[in-house]
């Protein structure tokens, strides 16, 4: 058995190289976090094989070392400063192993540029520059918004509230994460008794700040577009839909086709109302529920339709989930509606004369 | 000596460290009567009602930790020694001594002991003393809800001291903030 710190086989400096170049190039801090750990097989002093196949995921592909980042990292870490650095915190036997910092920053800058904002996160806050970076970028977003340059105001604003940190994570803090699916529950959780109960017919004012703070994830970011006119909101939402949702179109066209049946759906339910019977309460006989379930609307297929798949024994509730988590934007236009006594699913209202579902293309054909 | 980020709970019931118990509870029912009157004027929103809880978790933990003459010397005993290994490893670091290692560890066990205990252990505890119930109208709920919000107010204590440290997980980064402004820009316009 391999003595303690002594080393057990030896790995080339440019395997080295390599492997951390092709961390920074991707904006992976974990990896490179991980290959000056104890544990890394980049250590000579290790058990562990950067030969292994496990490893494989770490080596940069003979296509990737063309890649102009992968070159620019490599660059940085062929650096004589630099590389000697790297050598020294390798070799460390205690105490923690310190990262070159402007390898760090180059890292963090890639995976902005690749949207990977936890990870732009982290190295950033190791660097305690998070907060000041996040400024900036909401400084400039803010600067395009004014010059009405809505894209790149919207890019702006995702990356800066990608950045977030969520100080009140157990046990330890964490960049703060997408939680649409928590966030579109919430929005439903009561069942809508006037129209204002539901976000897809509150006052147009209240809808945008509403949809702006939910798409964002962020009140406080949120609150710095309150000024806007309603306008520029819209334009701004319809944008930010753009950039999450690459998927909007297809979702578009289900929406609209899911708008028929519904059709078919209000003309039940107001023949039901002008025969005296409530919808969604007891009142129904057994032989006209037994109709209603006969007919030839198929209340489940809406649900199914909006999200494009079924979920089998689907509740409203899992269909909002899970189209929150597909097409977030898609929550804030649909609503919960009991169909029959047992049955409750999620539906697009018909809506008219919204300058915001207009805008995404919702409206009723 | 700066002290930024170390709760004191002194200076939140504007009290002298000699203060008497009395003193501690006049001047905690006060604030606090004034707390309650000033929430039962606002208009209450998500932001402001976490405000307003960790307000009250503050006052009640004051109360807690400074009317018990041992509980109040344990304390400030544990807030100075903390700010004490601050200063040594700060210094040790600035000289690049051996023992900057030892005491970043000895430092960072304290910070987590000090902020683990008076700023979060305590304030829940306080919320279930008789006293500070009667005074602050505290019950479960208010426990329940006020977990998260501890737990960030004694992360951005943290990340208060965090800022004046030596630099250790990574290296001191030289940072032009003309460039990153640049570098800002260049992403913007993709």
């Amino acid at each position: 058995m391999a003595k303690k710190n002594t080393p057990i086989h030896t790995v080339s400096q440019d395997m080295i190289e390599r492997c951390l170049a092709k961390a920074v190039a991707q904006g992976d801090i974990v990896n490179f976090q991980f290959m000056f750990l104890p544990l890394s097989p980049l250590r000579d002093d290790n058990t562990e094989e950067l030969s292994q196949d496990k490893y494989a995921y770490l080596l940069a592909e003979e296509f990737e070392t063309s890649d102009k980042t992968y070159l620019e990292a490599l660059g940085e870490i062929k650096r004589p400063d630099i590389k000697s650095f790297i050598q020294q915190q390798l070799q460390k036997k205690a105490g923690l192993p310190q990262l070159p910092a402007s390898c760090v920053l180059q890292l963090a800058d890639n995976a902005v540029r690749l949207r990977k904002y936890t990870s732009a996160a982290q190295a950033y806050e190791l660097l305690r520059l998070r907060r000041r970076m996040q400024e900036e970028f909401f400084n400039q977003a803010d600067a395009a918004l004014e010059k009405g340059n809505i894209p790149k105001a919207v890019r702006g604003y995702r990356i800066a509230t990608g950045l977030s940190y969520n100080y009140a994570a157990y046990p330890e803090p964490m960049p703060s994460v997408p939680n649409y699916q928590t966030k579109a529950l919430l929005l439903h959780a009561l069942y809508p008794q006037k129209p204002e109960d539901s976000v897809t017919t509150l006052p147009l004012e209240q809808q945008l700040k509403t949809a702006i703070e939910y798409l964002l994830l962020d009140g406080e970011s949120a609150s710095r577009l309150e000024n806007l006119s309603q306008e520029v909101k819209i334009a701004f939402i319809t944008e930010l839909v753009n950039q999450i949702d690459p998927d909007w179109e297809e979702f578009r066209k289900r929406y609209r086709e899911s708008q028929a049946i519904v059709k078919q759906l209000n003309t039940l339910l107001q023949s039901r109302e002008s025969n005296g019977k409530n919808p969604d309460n007891n009142g129904l006989t057994l032989m006209e529920e037994i109709q209603a379930q006969q007919a030839e609307v198929d209340f489940e297929a809406i649900p199914e339709l909006l999200l494009g798949r079924k979920i089998p024994n689907g509740e409203w509730w899992q269909y909002l989930k899970e189209l929150a988590y597909v097409h977030p934007a898609a929550v804030f236009f649909v609503i919960r509606q009991f169909v029959s006594r047992d049955l409750e699913i999620i539906l697009p209202p018909i809506i008219q004369g919204s300058p915001l579902v207009q805008a995404l293309g919702l409206d009723t054909v | 000596m700066n002290d930024r980020g170390y709760v004191n709970y002194f200076e939140i019931l504007e009290l002298d460290h000699d203060c008497k118990p009395g003193e501690v509870r006049k001047n905690y029912k006060k604030k606090m009567k004034d707390l309650l009157v000033e929430i039962s004027r606002s208009n209450l929103n998500q932001e402001r009602r976490n405000h307003f809880l960790l307000d009250i978790a503050r006052y009640n933990a004051a109360f807690y930790i400074l009317r018990d003459n041992e509980r109040r010397e344990k304390y400030w005993q544990d807030r100075s020694t903390v700010i004490e290994l601050e200063e040594s490893w700060r210094e040790a670091s600035e000289t690049n001594s051996n023992d900057a290692e030892r005491l970043r560890r000895s430092y960072e066990a304290a910070l987590r002991h000090f902020l683990s205990t008076y700023l979060e252990e305590y304030m829940l505890v306080a919320g279930r003393d008789v006293e500070c119930v009667e005074a602050s109208n505290w019950d479960v709920a208010h426990e329940r809800h006020a977990g998260p919000i501890l737990r960030h107010y004694r992360q951005r204590m943290h990340q208060e001291i965090l800022e004046r440290l030596p630099f250790y997980a990574v290296t001191k980064p030289k940072v032009d903030w003309e460039e990153r402004t640049r570098t800002v820009a260049n992403i913007l316009a993709g």
